[in-house]
Order: structure tokens, then sequence, then C-alpha cells
């Protein structure tokens, strides 16, 4: 019995330590293994085109029944997972011991999620979106309406399959190719908690949206309408987990992926929705195998140095270099900008200088040290939309001239010295006719 | 990737399943505008693709003959040509499987099942050969499968040859030895050891049964097949049901789209071996409902099943279901769209249904319970097959409607053949455009209008209006359908937007067929957050039977509120725009304390030649006075003392020169100390050697 608990403690962690040097780590941050949640297993067959592509991209998918008595996201302290994908909608509680705080410790650990809720979203997927700070509407039946962009369709004639094709201008986000085709949405809305900077709106409604129940009169004002209503929405926290909200579960299926999109007023038929592009995109984003940055190499040195000094005078020239790389799903590549920023900051900064960069990935910044003494620090903030964020902040102390280091000959003092040395010549002079002079 | 298939790990996930699949069911259902009211498409193109898609072997040829089977059988009931290559190569490896004598019955059987599709040239050795084998194994056979696999293969020989004898010996023996298998509920066991009971085995059972009754030469006993048709209607009373009409068989070990097809088949199967017998034709109908419900499904076994299933149902011999589809279910008024209705077999086919007329019965409004009774027959378009509605009902105007339609075979004699499921309520949206009326936006004091503009609201609008907290803005409009109905919008929606970002939005009502809408900004301030200045109007006006929805700006407002009360609510913080929040800072460079102004060099250099000025009067002065060193000791050693004390003063004065340019005081103070001490001494030297001389002098 001992001799078998002790092999198989050992062929555990034997496949642990397998399973750990394939997963994510600083050096690979792509997620690799991923869990889907799904209230109905027949989803795996109904969007199997979007669980396809992001096998082929190497995700280990394991599927599960949101009340699976045996889910964990964790054991023994270790996350087994990399990524949650929530296509649960209607999942009133989950499974084993999964709940709000789970998930959310999941993504303070900085994993990754993408929740779709749809209409009769449960209170479950609600709250974790509330934690996040999206707020889905809060009228249970509920759904996004728009007489003004729907859908053109023979047989949906209720204008809740919405055309929307009012995307976040971000390359990081949707990938560089513009997604022509709108994209098809079935479901609720959510507006963004404006006091939260970390949220973004993605997929936004037209101006003539609203949020209603299509079966029943309206009476009081919507609680969402026009633009401010979010259909898809980003969420990167401070330790770069990514979170991606949908409104609608439809939008990753099968059938919006191949249904071609007309939209209302406009006489552009596109063979296929831009659905496809759109959740393949943004699921390359939130699972980072595109923006994500790293910096390394930082340095810094006088202006003809290559040392670098323990502390700096006041008025030294010098350059600050810092190296910063993307990674790209498989590698680092060299992150090429035009606006990253360093800062030389004692409490506020004195400088903050805009980096040249060689295209390879080097930035470079050169400068004069203030002349202001003190214990400063070099710092780069760069927070980009869609990008991680890069936090750099590296300690220096800047000192005053030394007395042997101020200018020494002065023209101005110039008479005062000549003074004293045809004083000194006058007096050499004089000691010799007042002792030998007759 | 099937999961149907994967052997699930609890009956607690079992019941999930079920449960789960139904529910997304019921969603659907309810999704569907009202209850029991949904169309079902037969099977379409995009069908045929995703077959294509997924059936595509990844090297040029199946991986195994189930598989081949599979994608092969669903081609052949899409209609999908199979590639030379791919059957040449397929062919190869069913008569290698049929020529090999380690395969089993069920290696067999699938490579005779791939045979049969595919017409593959086997030679009469090879199937006597397997004939023997198979007709061994079916007296060896112990369990549901065994039987199924060696009787199915006996089938597939008698259907492609005549030449072999197939015939089984003790067939009543080999039926009755299935038949007690089965379970009072209608379902059946794999084996007799194995107390689990299910659905899809219900399914297998029957099409192996069916295969007995075929490869009989005698009749079976009469009351076997009787029992049998009982366990059938047995079977079908446990059916599982969803609102929109769906029928299904759930079966916790393999999902009910495979356990539904199984039952398919082996109930058509069945049929036609032993003719037609009392099932509900609602029932069928459900069947090939609940298959032509579940769109395309993303795996090929799942594909399978239904397209395998709905073939079956396409052409049998117990009650073939006829569906009922609409093209479109959204006419338009203004392009007069007419309401064409299809009627097809599952596979979409119209060319095999009978002879047929549609009635529309009855037309609900929609979120009312009453109907109008039309009973009116669609106008047959035989060319396109198509049942159209030349105009529609009276009374029917934009909106949202459920027809209710029926089927009506011309041959009363067909009912026993073909299911048509009684009435089909679909739901239909006239959209129509809408007239807009009497717009006006007007400034109210005390009732009595102000100032009143005309709107045009499918033109542009531009009003400058102005009001104080003491009046009232009124808008009204009307709106009226195409046959003159007052409109009611579902969404008819008054914007402020005041300057600062802050949105306030009104639903504007609907009183005496007028859209009206009187803000009374005495009661709104609070609401308005008591912040005055420009507010630009926007007026949403939408349905989803209005073909001119609009949203458009009407101009702005002017409002003058009184001041904020110090315990008023605040607005609410606005978005920031997320572009601005990510860019990059202005930068700033540090101002450094400016150099201290200095007199220009010039100026310093012209003083420093001034203090030499004195210096030279000095020597001029020295030299007009006559000085001279007439006093200068001549004997050697005071001389030579005081050349050493003139040379000290001298590297003193050196040294403090030194001391400017590069000495620091402290190698300055100690090289002093040794010089000052020097000085001391031969200082001492000469100055009392010219002492004693002058002392002489004096004496002298």
């Amino acid at each position: 019995m001992a001799n078998f608990s002790i092999a198989t403690v050992f062929v555990a962690s034997i496949s642990l330590l397998l399973a750990l040097t394939h997963s994510f780590s600083l050096e690979n941050p792509t997620d690799r293994r991923i869990l889907v949640l799904v209230d109905d297993l027949a989803l795996k067959s109904s969007h199997s085109i979007f669980f396809n592509s992001l096998q082929a991209r190497g995700f280990e998918l394991d599927f599960k029944l949101s009340d699976d008595p045996k889910i964990a996201l964790q054991r023994y302290g270790q996350h087994l997972y990399d990524g949650l994908i929530l296509f649960s909608p209607t999942t009133e509680r989950f499974g084993g011991s999964l709940d709000v705080a789970a998930i959310l410790d999941f993504v303070d650990s900085g994993k990754d999620l993408i929740v779709a809720a749809d209409a009769n979203a449960s209170d479950l997927i609600r709250n974790i979106a509330a934690e996040c700070g999206i707020d889905f509407d809060e009228d249970q039946s509920a759904v996004v309406i728009d007489h003004g962009s729907y859908a053109v369709s023979e047989t949906e004639g209720d204008h809740t399959l919405i055309a929307a094709a009012d995307f976040i201008q971000s390359d990081v986000l949707l990938g560089s190719t513009k997604i022509e085709a709108p994209v098809l949405f079935k479901g609720i809305g959510h507006s963004l908690n404006p006091a939260n900077s970390l949220v973004l709106k993605v997929l936004s409604a037209s101006p003539s949206a609203y949020s209603a129940n299509p079966k029943s009169k309206l009476s009081s004002p919507p609680s969402l309408s026009g633009s401010s209503i979010s259909l898809v929405s980003v969420v990167q926290a401070r330790n770069n987990a990514r979170i991606v909200f949908s409104g609608s579960l439809d939008l990753f299926s099968n059938k919006f992926f191949k249904s071609p999109v007309q939209k209302a007023g406009s006489s552009n038929k596109y063979a296929k929705s831009g659905n496809q592009q759109f959740a393949t995109e943004i699921s390359k984003w939130v699972f980072h195998e595109r923006g994500h940055l790293k910096a390394v190499n930082v340095r810094h040195h006088r202006v003809g140095e290559t040392d670098e000094p323990s502390i700096y005078r006041i008025n030294d020239d010098l350059e600050y270099l810092v190296e910063i790389y993307e990674w790209s799903g498989s590698s680092w590549e060299p992150y090429v900008a035009n606006d990253v920023q360093v800062q030389f900051y004692m409490m506020s900064p004195y400088v903050l200088k805009t980096m040249s960069s060689n295209n390879k990935g080097l930035y470079i910044a050169s400068f004069k040290v203030p002349d202001v003494y003190g214990v400063f620090q070099f710092k780069v903030e760069y927070q980009r939309l869609g990008y991680t964020s890069l936090s750099l902040a590296k300690q220096i102390p800047v000192r005053p001239f030394r007395h042997n280091e101020y200018e020494r000959f002065i023209p101005t003092a110039f008479p005062y010295y000549g003074a004293s040395f045809s004083t000194m010549a006058a007096f050499f002079i004089f000691s010799f006719v007042y002792l030998y002079s007759k | 990737m099937n999961f149907f298939f994967s052997p699930p790990s609890s009956l607690a996930i079992k019941f999930a399943m079920a449960m789960k699949l139904g529910f997304t069911f019921l969603l659907l259902a309810v999704a569907s505008i009202c209850e029991a009211a949904a169309i079902f498409n037969p099977i379409s193109e995009s069908h045929k693709s995703a077959a294509i898609e997924l059936f595509s072997p990844a090297d040029g040829s199946f991986s195994s003959l189930e598989e081949a089977f599979e994608a092969l059988r669903t081609f052949e009931i899409l209609g999908i040509d199979t590639k030379p290559d791919l059957k040449d190569s397929t062919c190869k490896s069913v008569v290698d499987t049929l020529s090999s004598e380690s395969s089993n019955s069920k290696d067999l059987y699938h490579a005779l099942r791939v045979s049969s599709l595919l017409k593959c040239k086997i030679n009469k050795e090879a199937l006597t050969g397997v004939t023997s084998r198979l007709q061994g194994s079916v007296k060896d056979a112990k369990s549901l499968l065994d039987f199924y696999y060696s009787i199915g293969g006996l089938t597939l020989i008698k259907d492609q040859t005549s030449e072999v004898d197939v015939l089984l010996e003790d067939a009543d023996g080999i039926f009755r030895s299935i038949k007690a298998l089965s379970q009072s509920d209608g379902r059946w066991r794999y084996s007799s050891n194995n107390p689990d009971s299910s659905t899809y085995a219900a399914g297998v059972a029957l099409e192996t049964l069916s295969g007995i009754i075929t490869l009989t030469s005698s009749e079976l006993d009469g009351n076997l097949i009787e029992a049998l048709k009982k366990d059938v209607v047995k079977l079908f009373e446990n059916i599982n049901k969803y609102d929109d009409g769906a029928n299904f068989f759930d079966d916790g070990h393999q999902g009910p789209v495979s356990a539904t097809s199984s039952v398919v088949r082996g109930l058509t199967t069945f049929a036609s071996a032993s003719g037609s017998f009392n099932i509900p034709g609602d029932k069928i109908l459900g069947l090939a409902r609940f298959f032509l419900g579940i769109g395309i499904p993303g795996n090929s076994k799942d594909l399978y099943h239904q397209i395998d299933a709905l073939g079956c149902l396409d052409q049998n011999r117990a009650l073939v279901p006829l569906i009922l589809s609409l093209p479109a279910t959204v006419l338009s008024f203004t392009s007069q769209d007419k309401l064409k209705v299809r009627v097809t077999t599952v596979l979409g086919s119209t060319s095999t249904t009978p002879p047929l007329s549609v009635k529309l019965m009855q037309v609900f409004t929609s979120g009312s319970k009453d109907a109008s009774i039309i009973n009116q027959e669609l106008r047959f378009d035989p060319k396109e097959a198509i049942h159209t509605l030349d105009a529609l009902p009276a009374g029917v105007d934009v909106g949202k409607y459920i027809f209710a339609f029926e089927i009506v075979l011309s041959d009363p004699e067909h009912k026993k053949i073909y299911a048509t499921g009684g009435r089909t309520k679909v739901p239909v949206y006239v959209t129509g455009f809408i007239k807009i009326d009497n717009a006006k936006i007007e400034i109210l004091e005390s009732d009595s209008v102000e100032t009143q503009n005309k709107l045009d609201l499918s033109g542009k609008n531009d009003v400058a209006l102005s009001a104080n907290h003491l009046q009232k803005l009124r808008l009204s409009f009307q709106l009226t359908t195409p046959l003159q109905n007052p409109f009611n919008p579902h969404q008819a929606l008054l914007k402020l937007r005041h300057e600062s970002g802050v949105e306030h939005i009104f639903v504007v009502g609907n009183s005496r067929e007028q859209l009206k809408i009187t803000l009374d900004f005495l009661g709104l301030v609070e609401k308005l957050f008591y912040l005055s200045g420009k507010y630009d109007i926007e007026l949403t006006v939408g349905d989803a039977a209005m073909e001119n929805s609009f949203s458009q700006a009407l101009g702005h407002i002017d409002l003058d509120l009184p001041e904020v009360p110090e315990k008023a609510t605040r607005p609410p913080p606005q978005a920031v725009d997320p572009y601005s929040r990510f860019g990059p800072m202005p930068e700033i460079s540090h101002i450094f304390r400016p150099q201290e102004t200095r007199p220009s060099q010039q100026l310093s250099y012209a003083f420093s030649g001034l203090v030499f000025v004195p210096f030279l009067a000095f020597l001029v002065g020295l030299s007009r006075l006559g000085a001279n060193m007439k006093n200068f000791p001549t004997s050697t050693a005071p001389a030579a003392f005081a050349i050493l004390f003139h040379g000290g003063i001298a590297a003193v004065l050196v040294l403090y020169v030194l001391f400017w340019l590069k000495l620091d005081l402290f190698i300055t103070l100690k090289t002093l100390g040794v010089l000052g001490m020097f000085l001391l001494f031969v200082g001492h030297r000469t100055l009392s050697h010219l002492a004693s001389t002058s002392a002489k002098v004096k004496s002298a």
C-alpha cells in the first residue's frame, strides 16, 4: 500500500512537472491549458469552429459541464489551467469548488477569462461581470434591439439580431486586418463603469440601439441605450490578466460564423459575417498571443561611457536604454512604436522624454540630469490600449558638484588675482629696496 | 471530439446532459416569439458544405471503414459525389477486410456496408466465405451487438447478390433470443448479463429483427411481430417532447442525437420489413423536427446521425413527414411581398411529395389570444412547387402575427403514408412604411404656446429653442400605418444631451392616436442636475414593423435652470474616451537654473590690465627715487643667506601662484610651513647681518 502511494505521488509529480514545462511562463506567456465550462455539451458541436481554431493554435481545451462536481481550478496550490472560457450563461451555480470568488482569484493570479452571456443570463454570470466593472442590463428579459442597424433577415423580424460594426480602433485587440463585415450579435447589452479605467468597449452598439424586452411595451426609459451600450468588452487587469465579456454566446457559434450578413439600410452584402475573424482575433488577444510586452536590458550611462554609474552628478549628460519585445504567440519580436516615454522622477517627473527607437526594439533617450540633487528614478510607465502595461523603475541618486568641480578660472576675477599678484611682485621688489637700497 | 459516445463518468453527468440539452431547446423555443410557433427548414446547401468539411479525410483515405461508411452515407443522402480515387482506395480496404481471416463480424459488417454504398467488386468466393462466417457467428452470438453485426452483414450480402444463400435456418429461435433482451418500457439491453437498458439498443434491436424477417424463407411467427410492434408503441410512449413540437429519445449512454437516430433507423427498417404500423403521425413529425432543429452539428458523428436519420425518414414505409417551411417570414407591405410556403420532405425535396394544398387557417395577432379564422387556400405554382398567398388577409396591417397553416392532402388515402402534423403555426412579421404627420415641438408657458416649430421628421431639422424652468417642452407627432391605423412604435425615445455629456432619455407616450411628450422642466430640474446650458435634442423612433425607423437630431434647447442648491445630487461621471486615456503624455524638460550674469570678458581683462598700473607706477617711482642695491652684502656667507632669504620669499610667492593654479590647501600649507621655517632661519641671519652692518656704520 505504502509502495503504491509513493509510486502514485512520484508519477503525479512527474506528470505535474511535465505539465508545467509546457505551460504558461514569463518567457512563453501564451496560455496553454484552457478549461471550457458549458451548460450544454451540445455547445461543443454548435461552436466547434471557434473551439477548433483554438485547438489548432495549440491550446488544450478541457470541456466540462458547468455543474460538473469535479471542476477545480487549482490543486495543491497549483493552477490547473491558464485560461477559462465560461460558455455557460444560464448556470446559476458551478459544480465543485468553483464560485465567483474562485474565478476572481483565478484572474487575480494573472489568468485569463472569456465570459459569454446571453438572454436569460444567470445572476452568477452577472456577478462575475459586475466584479470586473461590467454591468449587464438588470432587466432579465431585456435584449439589445436595434431598429437602425439590424441584420437583414428573411426570418428574423424582431431586430434583435444586430449587425454591429462599431469596433474599437486597435490593431492589437482586433488584428491588423480590418474586419470588413459586420459582426452578428444577438444577446444582452452591458454598460461600463465609468470609474473603471481597465475596461474597454470593443464592440459598441449603434446610436439607435436600446436594451429592452421586445415582447412588452416600453413604459420607462431603457436603462441602456445608444452607443453607450457595449456588446463586447475587454478588461486588462493591473496584473495583465485579460478578460473578454460578450453579451452574446451565439456570436461564437458556427451558425453566426458562417451566415451571410447584410446591415439594414446598406446595400453591401457579405457572404460571411465578421464573427469568425472577430472571435479569433479577440481570442488571440485574450490568451496573450498578441500585445504582450516585455522590457529587457534596461541600462543607463553617461554619454560616451558604457559602464553604469552608481550616482550621477547634476548636469551630467546621460543615456537611458531599454529593449522592448512583443510576444507574437511563438517568439519575441521587436516592438516598434514611437511613443515610449521615460521619466526622470523624484516626487514628480523632472524630465519626461519620448524615446527614439532603432525599429529593432531598442529605445534610447538622452538628456541632461536636472540641476536638482536627490534620489531620482528612471521610470517607464508604458500603458497603451490593448498592450500589457510596462512599469519599470530604477532608482539613481544625483549629487551636486564637489568643491573642486566648480569652474576654477573665472575671467571676472582676473582683476583681483592681478591685484594680488602685482602686490606680491611689488612686495618682493620692495623687500630688496627696503633692505639694500642706500 | 464525439461527446455522445464518450463514456460518461457518472450518472449525474448523464442526467445533467439530458437536462441541459433539454434546456437549450427550451430556450430556442422561448426565443421564437411565441410558444409552439417555430419554423423548421429542411436540409439545405449549408449541410452539404458542412459535410464536405467534416468528412474530408485528412490524408486521402478514411481512417476506418466505419468512418468511411458514415461519410459515404452522408454524402449519398446529401447528393455529394465521391471522388473516384477515394472510392478505389476504400474499395481496396473493403476487399482486404472481407478476405482477411482475422476480421471479426463487426469489421465484416462495416466492410459490407461500405461496399453496399460503393458497389465494390467482390468475388463470389469471398462473399460465400463471409456468409458462412457470419452465419456461424449468428449461432454463437450472445450479445445484441453480435447479432446486429452478423445479421446486418447477411442482410447486406442478400441486397448485393442473389447468388449466395444467406437465409437463416432457425430464424424464429434467433428472433426469440433477441426479443428476450427487450424491456417492458420498449427499451433493450445489450446482453442478458447487463441490466442497463438503452434506447439506442432498442433501435439496434429493431434493425436486427427486421434483418431476420428479410432473411427467412418462411413466414415468422405472427405473434412475435405483433409483440414487437407493441414494444415500439411503448417506446414511443416514453418519447421526450420540446415545446416547439420536436420529439426525441434520450439515452444516458449515447446522447439524444445518436439514440433518436438509432430508433429512427430501426423503425424505418422494421417498417419496410414488416409493413406499416400504428405510430402517431405527430411523433414521427416531431422526430423529423428534432433533427432539423439541431441545425448543423459541429462533429462528424452527429452529422452522420442527423443526416442518416433524415435520410431514413425521407422515404420510409411507416410515415413520411412533410415539412412546411417559409422561405421568408418578414414581409414588406411596401414591396408587396407575398407569403410563400413550401412543403417538402425532410431532405428538401418537392418531387416526392404527394399532391396537396396548403390552407391558411387562422391569423393570430401577436400579444392577443383572439384569432381571425380565415380558411383560405394558397395558390400552388407547380413549376417552383411553391404555395403562394396572393394577398394578405383583410385586416392584416403592419405588425407581428402568427399564421396557422394546414397541409391538406388531395388523396385522403395518403394520410396513412404522410405525416403532416395538423396545424403549423408560424410567426410572420409584416413591415411597412409608416407615415409621419403633424410633427411639432413647442415651448409652453402655463399651457399657452410660447413658440412652436413644425418638424419634418423625414428630413432634417435644426430647431433652436430656449426655455426656463417654469416652461414646458412639448413634442408631438402622428404615425399612421399603410392601412391608416394609428401606429404605436416599440421605441419612441426623446434624448436630451447636455454639453457636458450627461444624457436624459424620455419615453414618448402614446395618447389618442398621437405620440406626445411634455417635459415640465419645473419637475425635472432635480433630474437634470440643475445643469443649465445647451441641450441637444434627439428623437429615435423605431419598431420591428417600421421600415422607416429613424434616429435624428432635432436641434437644441437652451435651458435656464435655477442655481444648484447645496444638497443637490451631482451629475454622474462621464465615460472617458479610451483613446485619450492611453495616449503618450506631453513631454517635460527640466528648466535649469540660469547662469549667473557676469561682466563681459573684455571688461575683466581691461581691469586686470588696470590693476597692474599701480605696480608699474611703483617701479617707475623706485627708479625715480634712485633705488639701488648698494647695501647688498658683499661677503660670501651673508650674500648667500640673503640670496636664500629672497629665494625663499620668491618660493612662497610662487607657492601662492601654484596654489591658485593647481595645488590644494593641504599641500600648500605643508610646503608653506617648511618654507616658513627656512625663511625664519635665513631671514634671521640676513637681518641680523644687516643690523650688525648698520650698527657698525652708525658707530663708525
